[in-house]
């Protein structure tokens, strides 16, 4: 009978649980505006197809898509701002889970969106490995700052990072060449120091604000 | 102090672009100063270097910034609070561009007094440029005004990212948009100096004052553009009166900005390499500057303009050898004096430029145009030197002598002979593999090698050179009317008889 009773209220609590949880992703994601952001990280992929359609010489070939990455990194980088500040830290146990979640998934759906938009018909010079690396480490950069700056100024490190990385592509033609990987939008795609930068950069990024959230400054959250 | 006063510094000392300004400066020196003072020290290479990447520098901060701090009011939710103050809401929003505006200057004005500052110490000819500073300085408050536009009607966490990339796309994409079209509407960009297909020349800008021509008109677009966006600001919540003022104000601006853009559209490159708007041109621009050539103290002097004082050293060592070998005969070249590079469009290629060479044979001037006048990869001043050797240096020969396709076999004996002084080869093999190409400006010193080679005339050249240097010259001395004519036979030639 206590097994029955047992099993009964199991059975009535998951799907309960589930539209919990549902919920709770839902409103943690309409308060980071991720909806807006998958929008935006859309409007992105549609400018880097149409920029594509273009015959860039090598400089545009690889600089635009550069600038296009790092829009949907700051994009993924703007959504970890809270507008609820301490009160929601102090309740949301699931807060960091939802964090983690939030970014990794935003992430690859920005990589995601970038790699579609260019294999439709598109040619993209560097190829799927570097949008990934790309946007990943920019990404990262951009969540180190909302840690350190606040959501809202999240932009900040990757808009100021855009501009050495186009830099250093310059001077892949142009030398002395820039040849660190901590510039790695300037390596190969397949540059393994490139890599592991970036991928250095985006996981600092992501357990920073996975455990502490961006930093709570007045209006960063609307 | 006025009340507008008190709140332009209230916006001064809660800006963003205040906390940008350390951040502007590290991207200012990792990615314009470092290149800017790499370049020869020479004014028009370093304006032209100076308003390029530093208007590609401070764009994204700046219009993120503008973009913040467009957003505060409605991020902050004050927009009820300060709706209640004394001043319109045009005002305050006009004092928060202002502050922005001169924070951006200040910054952008202390990079330039750095750079000009450093390359006064170094350059040896020739002033600052001044409009290449002004449409730099005149795209801040423009790119200010857009992100703050955007801040202002769209306040969303998102805007001032996009703002600040997008207009960094922007002006990636101009590059790319403008070609070859010397008529190209994206030239209004402020990143664009000069030709663009010619890029920041070093023979531009030197022998003939900089035409302002397309600066004007791309600080005219810029204050338009500005002027617009600062005027929709007030094209809502604003009383009918500052509405119609606004509306009268964004018109205008956008006249200016659109008739700066057909401006631009008709312009074309001068003989200088510059780019000339005939509406916009002043006749007394055409003018060539005046100088004192800087000159060395050889037999014949090579005299350079100051502005390339620099590489006189090296030239003159360059063209010594040949200099020596003819000082004080007949014909010989009595200065060689650098001359402005002369630009064409190249009906093949659109707007490839080429110098254009003025020497004769037996000018009593000698034109040198310094490679690095023209287009192309920078040159360090050996490799410079190196392919004034080796270019220059056969020229000034067969002109003295008269060679060439068309004249005698002992004349091209002759000129080739007096070239071998120089040595067989270059020692830089890729200026050997472009002599090997035609040499623009005259035979070169492949091509008279190539006209006596295999040919009875070589055994004769080599056995001239092979004569002492006074035997060569008192035989051209009394000879070399006779040469020129083509009077002379291979045989002739003093050495004839030598096996």
């Amino acid at each position: 009978m206590t097994t029955t009773r047992q099993a009964a209220a199991a059975g009535q609590a998951t799907p309960t649980r589930l539209a919990t949880a549902a919920r709770l992703i839902w409103l943690y994601a309409a308060s980071r505006r991720i909806p807006s952001a998958l929008a935006a990280i859309a409007c992105c992929a549609i400018a880097l197809r149409v920029a594509l359609l273009g015959h860039w010489d090598a400089y545009g070939a690889l600089q635009l898509p550069l600038v296009i990455e790092t829009a949907a990194a700051t994009i993924v980088a703007a959504t970890v701002a809270s507008p609820f500040g301490e009160p929601e830290r102090v309740c949301g146990r699931w807060l960091p889970f939802l964090r983690f979640g939030a970014t990794v998934a935003l992430t690859a759906a920005a990589t995601s969106a970038l790699v579609i938009a260019a294999a439709t018909g598109g040619h993209l010079a560097g190829g799927t490995l570097d949008v990934i690396r790309n946007v990943a480490g920019i990404a990262g950069l951009g969540l180190l700052c909302a840690a350190a700056l606040g959501g809202g100024l999240s932009w900040t490190g990757p808009t100021a990072y855009l501009l050495p990385g186009v830099y250093a592509l310059y001077t892949q033609w142009h030398g002395p060449a820039l040849t660190t990987p901590w510039l790695w939008p300037a390596r190969p795609p397949r540059d393994l120091g490139g890599a592991l930068c970036a991928g250095l950069v985006f996981a600092a990024g992501l357990a920073v604000i996975t455990m502490r959230g961006a930093r709570d400054r007045l209006g960063d959250g609307e | 102090m006025t009340a507008g006063m008190r709140m332009l510094r209230i916006e001064l000392r809660h800006n963003a672009m205040a906390l940008m300004v350390p951040v502007v400066a590290v991207l200012f020196w990792f990615t314009t100063y470092r290149r800017v003072m790499a370049m020869p020290p020479l004014w028009n290479l370093r304006a032209a270097g100076l308003q390029m990447y530093s208007v590609i520098d401070f764009v994204t901060p700046l219009t993120g910034a503008a973009a913040w701090m467009g957003s505060r009011e409605s991020r902050r939710r004050l927009a009820d609070a300060v709706l209640i103050t004394p001043r319109t809401r045009w005002a305050r929003l006009l004092a928060i561009w202002a502050a922005t505006t001169i924070w951006a200057l200040v910054a952008y004005l202390g990079c330039v007094a750095v750079v000009y500052g450093m390359t006064a110490g170094q350059v040896s000819g020739g002033g600052p440029l001044w409009w290449p500073v002004a449409v730099a300085a005149a795209s801040l408050p423009a790119f200010i005004a857009l992100g703050f536009t955007v801040g202002v009607l769209l306040p969303t966490r998102f805007t001032a990212p996009i703002a600040a990339i997008a207009a960094f796309f922007i002006l990636v994409l101009s590059t790319e948009l403008i070609g070859h079209n010397i008529h190209s509407y994206w030239q209004i960009a402020p990143i664009v100096a000069f030709a663009w297909n010619t890029g920041s020349n070093p023979g531009v800008a030197t022998f003939y004052p900089y035409l302002p021509d397309l600066s004007i008109a791309q600080v005219m677009f810029l204050a338009g553009v500005a002027v617009t966006l600062l005027g929709a600001l007030a094209l809502v919540r604003e009383s009918r009166v500052v509405r119609a003022a606004a509306a009268a104000l964004a018109a205008a601006g956008l006249a200016a900005a659109a008739t700066a853009v057909l401006l631009v559209g008709t312009s074309t490159m001068d003989t200088h390499g510059m780019i000339r708007i005939a509406d916009l041109h002043d006749a007394a621009n055409d003018q060539p500057v005046q100088f004192t050539p800087v000159c060395s103290h050889t037999d014949i002097p090579v005299c350079l303009n100051p502005a390339y004082a620099a590489y006189l050293a090296s030239t003159t060592a360059a063209l010594e050898p040949v200099l020596n070998e003819i000082a004080g005969l007949p014909a010989a070249p009595v200065q060689v004096l650098q001359e402005a590079a002369t630009y064409r469009m190249d009906p093949h290629v659109g707007e490839e430029v080429t110098p254009a060479d003025r020497n004769t044979n037996g000018e009593a001037v000698y034109h040198l145009l310094l490679p690095v006048q023209m287009a192309g990869p920078t040159l360090t001043t050996a490799q410079m030197a190196s392919q004034v050797k080796w270019t220059d240096g056969p020229n000034i020969v067969a002109n003295f002598i008269g060679a060439g396709p068309g004249a005698s076999q002992a004349q091209n004996a002759v000129a080739a002979a007096l070239t071998m002084i120089l040595g067989r080869m270059s020692a830089d093999p890729d200026l050997q593999a472009s002599l090997n190409e035609d040499a623009a400006g005259g035979p070169g010193l492949s091509q008279l090698g190539g006209l006596i080679r295999g040919t009875p005339a070589q055994p004769a050249a080599e056995r001239f050179a092979a004569l002492p240097a006074h035997a060569r010259r008192a035989w051209l001395a009394s000879h070399l009317s006779a040469l020129r004519a083509g009077q002379i036979t291979l045989s002739q030639l003093p050495g004839a008889q030598l096996p």
